[in-house]
């Protein structure tokens, strides 16, 4: 563990709720949308849904092949399953299939659910397909020039953002507005679409983050990541864009005639690089992990110091914050899953 | 000291057809014990139930930069990467490529992208050669001379469907394009397992393991003949041919046999490099430790008569090392008489020559110790020029001053090298393998021969 001085302003006591030894190499964690259980998909093939209070296993499903993806429904008791055999299931309350997917060749790349709960998207391959929770498929594009490397939908759930190689293909779902490409001469590797849809940005494999104003049609670009930024998060006021490539959080600030132009907020505190970044999505507080096993907490609108921190064993691999931000889970490489209430002191 | 816990990556190519399949099965149904992962690229026939396989798009990222060297494989980086999202990782990867890829960018990743660089090694590239299809492959498809030439080990399959001597010949042909890789024949890719997985080709403390070896197809003439001859009393004879000049070289020899002429072949590659005397009809070759000859045909008339004198200090037996077959020439060595003087032993040279090989192997052997600095500059220089035509290098220097061997490889423009072992009793010397394509071999020579102090 570092010596991090926290700062003094503000603090958060990450308190204890429960930790899970044990568990194969996590491939994915969720919160249900309600927060009474977390979803825990590792490569070992097993599902487990855990009470998000006790930590106990309300129940399990194995599945043939490594999990790729878990993903709640935002709106019913439904959580959407990808494994590395390309099939992809939408289980119900209580672990029954529901729907199944047609397979693919490829692995599932992102397995998103809209807004509103009411379609999936799946992209496999240079493939993706939108299907309706029941399972009707409702869209279909695999003119992609390369595989899908990650999704994004609008907050009203009408279009998708793909990122691969060579930019980013918005494909609207309802209406006639038409689909629109945003170039880029290199290969995307992440993305994230701001809450308020004006801004997407993207992760570059060339060690960049550039990102596109849909409003103005003006792109920026930031360079000098000495690593690939993987994990970006936008802030729920979509005013703050958080993105790692390095140890230190570099923060970019949408407001004013910035980010272009401004210094970002650098918040140091990690000593290797960062694996993991989540927002709260109650407010703007942020959390990040990094490979030697730490993970922090940062209002970056207050401070540049971290404002909590906690420990793993190993790379931390998810973190997630329940919907009101009150709860907070990670896992590391090693198996370990520990759960957290957030609580801010006095 | 933290155990290397990276896991080895065997890339398999060779073209369609070249048993990359079939070698890919071998390996996974011998009992090694070990958790396999294959990446197929291409329609997968692997019916074997104890690994994963994956199926994979080749997929070629260029990087905003548009630098070579930083053109990776998107579909690899993705794959390895989620392979290694694992509690127990897998002993080795197999990575079947394309009949139609090009190995650069595969390598590359391994050095380049750094999540695959931090948990996987590029064990080795394993080229497999169809012997029955070589000539048609090779001739026609720059893709097969690159897998070729970035080889760490060459499987020459299906040897049992063409004749032993052809055998040969396209094994000398292969060894002209890699110096470097070792060559393993096969029938039905029945390699022994432990000669084509945990091979270390990019590991820079073994890459340098395996001397290069530049047979016969590095003679640059077709043919040598042994002759005795006294001074003044012998002309080398020929009429037009294909070419408008040729390289001819004499040197005296021990026997007149042809463990001689062979003796007089090797001491002639050594000086063939330089820039020879240029001939023309009536002009004498002279037999000295250097004595390398350009005749010059272009001014004269086609069809000619051409005569050169065979001079030499004193009588002897000595070897005429000629360009192309004398046969083409009308070639013919006569007395003062104009008789016909027969060679006591005569040898034709691997074809190497008859190919005009746009990839080749460049080795430099030099004594001397290298200068660090003028090495630095020689090789960011040459790197610059022509990173793109270069494939691959290794070498073990003698830097000035250092106790240690200086052992270094490279991919493209990517190099890398370090300090090794202390030379200790070993001779002290520099030896250097460029593969690539157009290489200027005199150039590279002269340009690390400015290095030395």
């Amino acid at each position: 563990m570092p010596e991090v001085k926290l700062a003094t302003q503000k603090r958060f006591h990450l308190v204890d709720l429960w930790q899970l030894d044990g568990c194969d190499y996590p491939r994915a964690l969720q919160w249900s949308p309600h927060g009474e259980f977390i979803a825990y998909g590792s490569s070992d093939g097993t599902l487990s849904v855990l009470e998000a209070q006790s930590g106990l296993v309300r129940w399990r499903k194995s599945v043939a092949a490594a999990i790729t993806h878990v993903q709640w429904n935002p709106r019913r008791p439904l959580v959407a399953l990808g494994t590395e055999r390309g099939a992809c299931q939408v289980l119900g309350a209580t672990g029954q299939v529901v729907v199944e997917l047609p397979a693919n060749q490829s692995w599932p790349e992102c397995l998103s659910w809209s807004a509103d709960g009411e379609l999936i998207a799946l992209a496999a391959g240079r493939k993706l397909e939108v299907y309706t929770f029941q399972g009707e498929r409702v869209f279909q594009a695999d003119d992609h020039p390369s595989t899908i490397t990650a999704i994004g939908w609008n907050a009203g759930g009408d279009a998708l953002a793909i990122s691969c190689y060579g930019g980013v293909h918005i494909r609207p779902l309802q209406g006639k507005r038409p689909a629109r490409h945003l170039s880029f001469k290199g290969s995307l590797i992440s993305l994230a679409w701001s809450p308020n849809g004006d801004v997407i940005a993207c992760g570059s494999q060339d060690c960049s983050v550039h990102f596109w104003r849909l409003s103005s049609g003006k792109d920026s670009e930031m360079t000098g990541y000495p690593s690939k930024p993987r994990w970006l998060a936008w802030s729920p006021d979509s005013r703050l864009l958080a993105t790692s490539g390095e140890s230190t959080i570099c923060i970019w600030k949408f407001e004013g005639t910035g980010p272009e132009g401004t210094r970002p907020l650098m918040l140091k505190g990690h000593e290797d690089l960062l694996t993991q970044l989540d927002f709260s999505p109650a407010g703007n507080v942020l959390a990040s992990g990094s490979k030697d096993a730490d993970l922090l907490l940062w209002c970056p609108d207050v401070t540049l110091r971290p404002v909590g921190m906690a420990c793993l064993r190993s790379e931390i691999t998810h973190l997630s914050f329940n919907r009101d931000g009150r709860f907070l889970a990670a896992a590391d490489s090693s198996g370990l899953l520990r759960a957290w209430k957030v609580i801010e002191a006095s | 000291m933290a155990v290397d816990k990276k896991v080895p990556v065997t890339v398999l190519t060779g073209f369609l057809g070249s048993g990359k399949t079939t070698l890919l099965n071998r390996i996974l149904t011998e009992q090694h014990g070990m958790r396999v992962a294959v990446i197929e690229n291409e329609f997968g026939e692997i019916g074997i139930d104890q690994a994963l396989v994956i199926n994979a798009d080749e997929e070629i990222f260029e990087m905003n930069n548009g630098c070579i060297c930083c053109t990776v494989r998107g579909d690899l980086i993705r794959i390895l990467g989620n392979l290694m999202k694992r509690k127990d990782k897998f002993d080795h990867i197999l990575l079947e490529t394309t009949g139609m890829a090009d190995p650069g960018p595969v390598a590359q990743t391994f050095f380049v992208d750094d999540e695959v660089s931090t948990q996987l090694r590029l064990d080795g590239i394993v080229t497999l050669v169809d012997a029955k299809h070589f000539a048609l492959h090779v001739d026609d498809s720059e893709e097969c001379k690159q897998q070729i030439a970035f080889a760490d080990v060459m499987v020459l399959n299906k040897t049992d469907l063409v004749p032993g001597d052809q055998v040969d010949l396209i094994e000398r042909r292969i060894r002209k394009l890699n110096a470097m890789a070792r060559v393993h024949r096969a029938i039905k890719a029945n390699v022994p397992i432990d000669t084509v997985l945990d091979v270390g080709g990019f590991d820079l403390r073994r890459a340098v393991e395996q001397k290069p070896t530049f047979l016969e197809p590095e003679y640059p003439f077709e043919w040598a003949g042994a002759y005795s001859l006294k001074p003044r009393l012998a002309n080398l004879v020929l009429r037009g041919g294909p070419d408008s000049s040729m390289d001819v070289a004499l040197v005296d020899i021990s026997t007149a046999d042809v463990e001689g002429v062979r003796g007089g072949a090797e001491r002639a590659v050594r000086f063939w490099s330089r820039t020879p005397d240029r001939l023309t009809s009536g002009g004498a070759i002279t037999a000295t430790a250097k004595g390398h000859f350009l005749l010059d045909f272009s001014k004269e008339k086609a069809g000619a008569r051409r005569v050169y004198p065979l001079s030499v200090p004193r009588p002897g037996i000595y070897a005429l090392m000629i360009e192309h077959r004398p046969e083409e020439y009308d070639l013919r060595i006569e007395d003062a008489e104009g008789n016909l003087l027969k060679p006591k032993a005569d040898k034709y040279f691997g074809s190497g020559h008859s190919h005009d090989e746009t990839v080749t192997s460049v080795g430099i052997h030099e004594e001397g110790e290298v200068d660090m600095d003028r090495l630095n500059q020689w090789m960011s220089k040459t790197l610059q020029e022509s990173g793109v035509d270069i494939f691959r290098m290794k070498g073990i220097l003698n830097i000035a001053g250092q106790k240690e061997r200086f052992v270094f490889q490279g991919v493209h423009m990517l190099f890398d090298g370090a300090p090794d072992r202390p030379w200790g009793k070993a001779p002290r010397a520099n030896d250097l393998v460029f593969i690539g394509r157009k290489l200027d071999r005199e150039k590279l020579i002269a340009g690390f021969r400015k290095c030395l102090r």
